[in-house]
């Protein structure tokens, strides 16, 4: 097979993607200029566009990065999603019970665990049975989903409220704020404190970007340093390139793949955490739309370094924002959807080709 | 006992009949090599069809067999992403998945008749039923009786020994992949009868629960379809209990609802026996 | 008369590498002819031309004097090709009668007992018996080989094409083998063998074909030729003698194995009760037939499979349980078997790839940080050592030829404090020269006090290069008697077990 042959029938398969796209968009009745510019909009074009857009991209920053640590050593989580249901709700009870700035900390650090120990089944199966881990987590993010949803619904809910949903957190317990605009009169912008319900509730916030993603940034710079620095880091990628080559070279495959689905798993319950004390403010039933499957887009998206993970989930982020505007003018938001699944099999497509050219 | 026989048997048969069906469409394709996590939305995809042609046409027939095609579609799709353009078979499944939510969303939001609502008109249930009960047993004796049973047992097993003796793994995949897409669009379509409407993201984990009922059937037709039958009744047990305390307690519906996935976790655990996948699965 | 196989000016390139050069050769009905070379001469490329699997950038394959341009296997089956390859392609989940079947089935539906009346009809003639319900996983090699010929029978294949069929087999199964290949060709049938051990083409063959690098250099009918005359086509020039090995009183650690026991991947005993002393400085030869639990007794030793019972030690410091990590720290190498799967992380530079199994060492670290300068010295080392062929050290090794990947993995196994070096089939996809140039390296660590287990299929390389030879057969470990230590029949039988 010539390379130029690839090179057209790669040529044929976007053109193929592009023309579903747009078939799409002509379908939804609306002119695709209009609802390009919608989406664009919805996503860049004010500041509460950008707060949207940043809101969305700061779980995929961190389910995208749990994915890619799998990736990394050669395993596919699929239970991302189920590691941030698991996570954000333990943040949630253990931020609850303790109250305060003790609450938030313990509970970021209680949200990592529980996102750890939710792989452990998959981690174990796969290391010691040898059964899938796409299978395993799979069935864990099912559990994940109708076990929160069950205790949301029942001894966790607060009593006062209708719909299944945890009380809310003090803003004591909440991610303070690094910047926060006011625009109700003027501009205020304000450094420090925590997001204010108050002030949201009467819509006069305008933008706001809290600790989480600079963390996720930093974390992920870190993990990026350890994969290619450090002797562990080499065994783990190691595995994940060539798993039996990795045991003849001494590496502890079995330990080494439990401990790398915990350590994905623990991304992802921090993706959870941070969505419960620096978004949400509370646990509640559908408190995930789908992060954790949109974030094994974002791996792939993301490319072989893990600072690819950043424009990634920036990208899947706005994507997912502007979307809630083309809503408005009534194109359904599975548009999105599909696009996103599109540019997985556009990406995956690229790097097959990528990884042929190798040999 | 007549309790039993009148309201819980109908219903549990109901619910496994798309299990089953689904089953056997992951059986066709993981058995020929290609992993499928994707029966899930392609259930979803035929049933949107279904519901979307059924009611504009006002023909169950029309129905059934476009709820088919989109299916179908979808599983073609499926095949050129793994078999010719070589992508990984679990990224290929995840991004149709995606397609199928978004997709079915946007298409129903899109074009159902608000006025026409809860008119799909429905096929007799019983065709579904027969075909759930007979489909594993046919496959069985495809697999282990014919030619094209022969090649996709040995292209699941090695793809790259089957080309050697002149088997095109490619192709035996691609017929594969069509029966998968037959029996998941079936399941879709009887999904969506069932319901009688379209709702976004209705088949609510089947196609999950269906490839759970593959594994616990250790990737052979019948043992598979009796799991899904299993599970089939967990779920006609959850809705006939919910509600009445069991026990003294009263669980919650989703105690039943999770036992089809805790109980494949513990099969792969090895508590349940060894289960061996088809050894060519997912390779080129 | 019309040759029944023409090949005509083929020429093949993969990359930069010319594997076939205006190869043109022909052969007659009813005849044995062996296509001859080394690893690498480009036989084996040759004959998947003819079998339609690679299709050639230039000439043309002519069948009874017909021009054919395959598109792929099932074509050429078609035209009456039968190939079977080196590893078989038997599939072990299926049964031998759908095995046999597989690609020629008798028709939409597959009805077991005429399917079977058929299959045993073959078989009688050629006097082989199968249990044609059984799972083609419980065969033996010998079996395989023989199911692999029925296959082409099955198909009614006349141009009969065996791939190193030998290679698996003990020397009396070769010699069997080589009996139906006869009978087959008396019966009508052309066939044509790739090999590169002379002794059995000056048996066994009518014609010999000989390529060196891509290129036919000779074309001879055997009876006009004998092993040494053959040996001097397939290697160009002669080889340069080993030199004596030096008496050293190195000191080392050595290897004890005391009645270890292995299980197989089926939960059989496949090393069963080995024991078994190297001393510093010795070079030991394992022998036997494929399967045999050599494979196992390897994983067992690097720590990749577990050792039921027995122990193993390098100097008086028992191994047995311990993890891999540490029997590499004690000294324990290895050069595997699978160098793809096993020995080199094929999207990696060749860098990453010489440090992997050293990683854990003291001075390739600085804390839990990758010391890079030190790592970059290993790897100079490493590549300087056999002359492996590279552009940089941060190309990927996937772009080094087969035999330079070899020389790496090799080089790597050797190098930095090697105590107990095991060896797998060291020189696979090597040519004569780097074999004897790896063979030599090895001997040269054991002299410096190191010791080495070394596998082959081959007994005779294990002759030319070890200092003892033992056989395996079935995980259970024979040495010849006194006076057989170098008798090439007398391994041969402990082999296959013929003299328990």
């Amino acid at each position: 097979m010539t390379k130029a042959f690839v090179g057209w029938r790669l040529i044929a398969l976007y053109a193929g993607l592009a023309l579903i796209v747009v078939l799409l968009l002509l379908g939804s009745g609306v002119q695709p200029a209009t609802a390009g510019a919608r989406l664009w909009e919805g996503a860049f074009g004010s500041p509460q566009a950008w707060r949207g857009t940043l809101r969305q991209m700061m779980p995929l920053l961190f389910a995208g990065l749990s994915v890619f640590i799998a990736l990394r050593a050669g395993l596919f989580n699929i239970g991302a999603e189920g590691q941030l249901l698991i996570g954000a709700l333990a943040t949630a009870m253990t931020a609850l019970t303790l109250q305060g700035p003790v609450g938030m900390v313990v509970g970021i650090v209680v949200g990592v665990l529980a996102g750890a120990l939710w792989t452990l089944p998959a981690g174990l199966i796969k290391a010691y049975r040898g059964g899938h881990e796409v299978i395993t987590t799979i069935m864990l993010n099912n559990i994940a989903l109708l076990v929160t949803g069950a205790l949301v619904a029942g001894p966790l809910k607060a009593p006062d409220k209708q719909m299944p949903t945890t009380p809310m957190l003090d803003t004591a317990a909440r991610l303070p704020s690094l910047l926060r605009l006011e625009s109700a009169n003027g501009t205020t912008w304000t450094f420090g404190s925590p997001e204010d319900p108050g002030i949201r509730a009467l819509g006069r916030l305008a933008f706001e970007m809290n600790l989480a993603i600079p963390l996720g940034v930093i974390l992920i710079g870190a993990f990026g340093w350890w994969l290619g620095r450090s002797v562990r880091g080499y065994e783990v990628g190691a595995m994940g390139e060539n798993p039996v080559a990795a045991r003849f070279a001494g590496i502890d495959t079995r330990r080494t793949t439990v401990a790398a689905l915990a350590a994905s798993g623990g991304a992802a319950g921090l993706g959870g955490a941070l969505l419960v004390l620096g978004q949400e403010g509370r646990f509640f039933a559908g408190f995930s739309p789908g992060y954790g499957f949109d974030a094994l887009g974002v791996a792939i998206l993301a490319g072989s370094s893990p600072l690819g993970i950043v424009p990634a989930a920036f990208v899947f982020g706005a994507l997912n924002k502007g979307a809630l505007s083309l809503q408005v003018i009534d194109v359904p938001k599975g548009i999105t959807g599909v696009i996103l699944g599109l540019l997985i099999v556009a990406f995956a497509a690229a790097r097959v080709r990528e990884a042929r050219n190798d040999d | 006992m007549t309790d039993f026989v009148r309201i819980f048997l109908p219903t549990a048969v109901s619910l496994a009949a798309p299990l089953m069906l689904a089953a056997m469409g992951g059986y066709l394709s993981e058995r020929s090599g290609v992993i499928n996590i994707a029966l899930e939305g392609k259930m979803l995809m035929a049933a949107c069809a279904a519901a979307l042609a059924a009611s504009s046409s006002g023909n169950a027939a029309a129905g059934v067999a476009i709820g088919i095609v989109a299916a179908l579609l979808m599983s073609g799709a499926h095949w050129l992403f793994t078999q010719v353009y070589r992508l990984d078979h679990i990224v290929s499944g995840m991004a149709l998945n995606l397609v199928a939510v978004g997709g079915s969303n946007f298409l129903n939001k899109r074009f159902t008749d608000l006025s026409a609502m809860g008119q799909i008109p429905q096929l007799p249930l019983p065709v579904y039923y027969a075909l759930a009960f007979t489909l594993p047993v046919a496959l069985l004796v495809i697999a282990t009786r014919t030619r094209p049973g022969l090649r996709m047992l040995a292209v699941g097993s090695d793809p790259a020994k089957s080309r050697q003796m002149g088997v095109e793994p490619l192709r035996v995949r691609l017929l594969g992949l069509v029966g998968t897409g037959l029996c998941t669009g079936l399941a879709g379509v009887l999904i969506v009868s069932n319901a009688g409407r379209f709702t976004d993201g209705m088949t609510g984990g089947k196609g999950y629960i269906a490839l759970a009922a593959l594994i616990l059937g250790r990737w052979r037709p019948v043992p598979a379809a009796a799991a899904a039958l299993l599970f089939g009744m967990f779920e006609a047990l959850q809705i006939q209990f919910q509600g009445t305390a069991l026990l003294g307690a009263r669980l919650p519906s989703e105690f039943w609802l999770c036992i089809p996935y805790v109980v494949t976790i513990v099969a792969m655990a090895g508590l349940l026996g060894h289960s061996r996948a088809p050894a060519g699965l997912g390779k080129p | 008369m019309t040759p029944t196989v023409e090949f005509r000016a083929i020429s093949k390139r993969f990359g930069d590498v010319r594997a076939l050069e205006d190869v043109s050769m022909s052969v007659r009905q009813g005849e044995i002819h062996a296509v001859l070379g080394e690893n690498g001469a480009g036989k084996t490329t040759l004959m998947r031309v003819l079998y339609g699997a690679v299709r050639p950038d230039a000439g043309e394959v002519l069948l009874d004097g017909r021009a054919h341009a395959f598109r792929n296997s099932a074509e050429a089956i078609h035209a009456g090709v039968g190939m079977v390859s080196q590893h078989y392609s038997i599939i072990p989940e299926i049964t031998c009668l759908e095995n046999l079947m597989l690609g020629a089935e008798p028709g939409f539906a597959i009805a077991p007992r005429p399917s079977i009346d058929r299959a045993e009809a073959i078989a009688q003639r050629m006097g082989f018996q199968f249990d044609w319900k059984a799972r083609a996983d419980t065969l033996s090699p010998g079996g395989a080989q023989k199911l692999e010929i029925l296959k082409l029978l099955w198909r009614r294949s006349r141009i009969l094409v065996l791939d190193e069929p030998t290679a698996m087999l003990s020397p009396d199964d070769a010699d069997a083998l080589y009996a139906s290949l006869r009978q087959l060709a008396q019966d009508g049938a052309t066939v044509l063998v790739v090999t590169h051990r002379t002794r059995e083409v000056v048996t066994h063959c009518d014609r010999a074909t000989v390529l060196r690098a891509g290129r036919v250099v000779a074309s001879l009918d055997v009876k006009d030729a004998d092993a040494s005359t053959l040996a001097k086509h397939i290697i160009g020039h002669p080889l340069a003698e080993l030199p004596p090995r030096p008496m050293t009183n190195a000191s080392g650690p050595g290897l004890t194995l005391r009645s270890v026991w292995v299980k197989g991947d089926r939960g059989d005993d496949a090393v069963r009760g080995v024991d078994l002393r190297l001393e510093p400085g010795e070079v030991v030869g394992l022998a036997g037939v494929d399967g045999s639990g050599q494979r196992e007794l390897f994983q067992a030793l690097i720590g990749v499979r577990k050792i039921e019972r027995g122990d193993v030690l390098v100097g008086d410091r028992s191994l047995a349980h311990a993890p891999s990590a540490q029997r590499i720290a004690a000294g324990i190498r290895l050069i595997p078997e699978d160098r793809h799967l096993e020995g080199v992380i094929e999207r990696w530079s060749l860098e990453a790839n010489a440090m992997l199994g050293l990683q854990r060492r003291q001075e390739l670290r600085s804390g839990p940080w990758v010391a890079t300068g030190a790592r970059r010295r290993l790897a100079e080392e490493v590549v300087a050592r056999f002359d492996t062929r590279f552009g940089k050290l941060s190309d990927p090794i996937a772009s080094l030829s087969g035999g330079n990947q070899q020389r790496l993995v090799a080089a790597r196994a050797l190098a930095r404090d090697a105590q107990v070096i095991l060896a797998f089939q060291p020189a696979r996809g090597l040519d004569l020269d780097s074999t004897q140039r790896v063979y030599n390296a090895i001997r040269e660590a054991c002299d410096h006090g190191a010791c080495a287990l070394v596998v082959s299929f081959d007994l005779d390389e294990l002759l030319e290069y070890c200092g003892r030879v033992a056989a395996i057969y079935s995980g259970v470990l024979r040495s010849p008697g006194a006076g057989a230590e170098r008798d090439r029949y007398a391994i041969g039988r402990l082999m296959v077990g013929a003299d328990a």
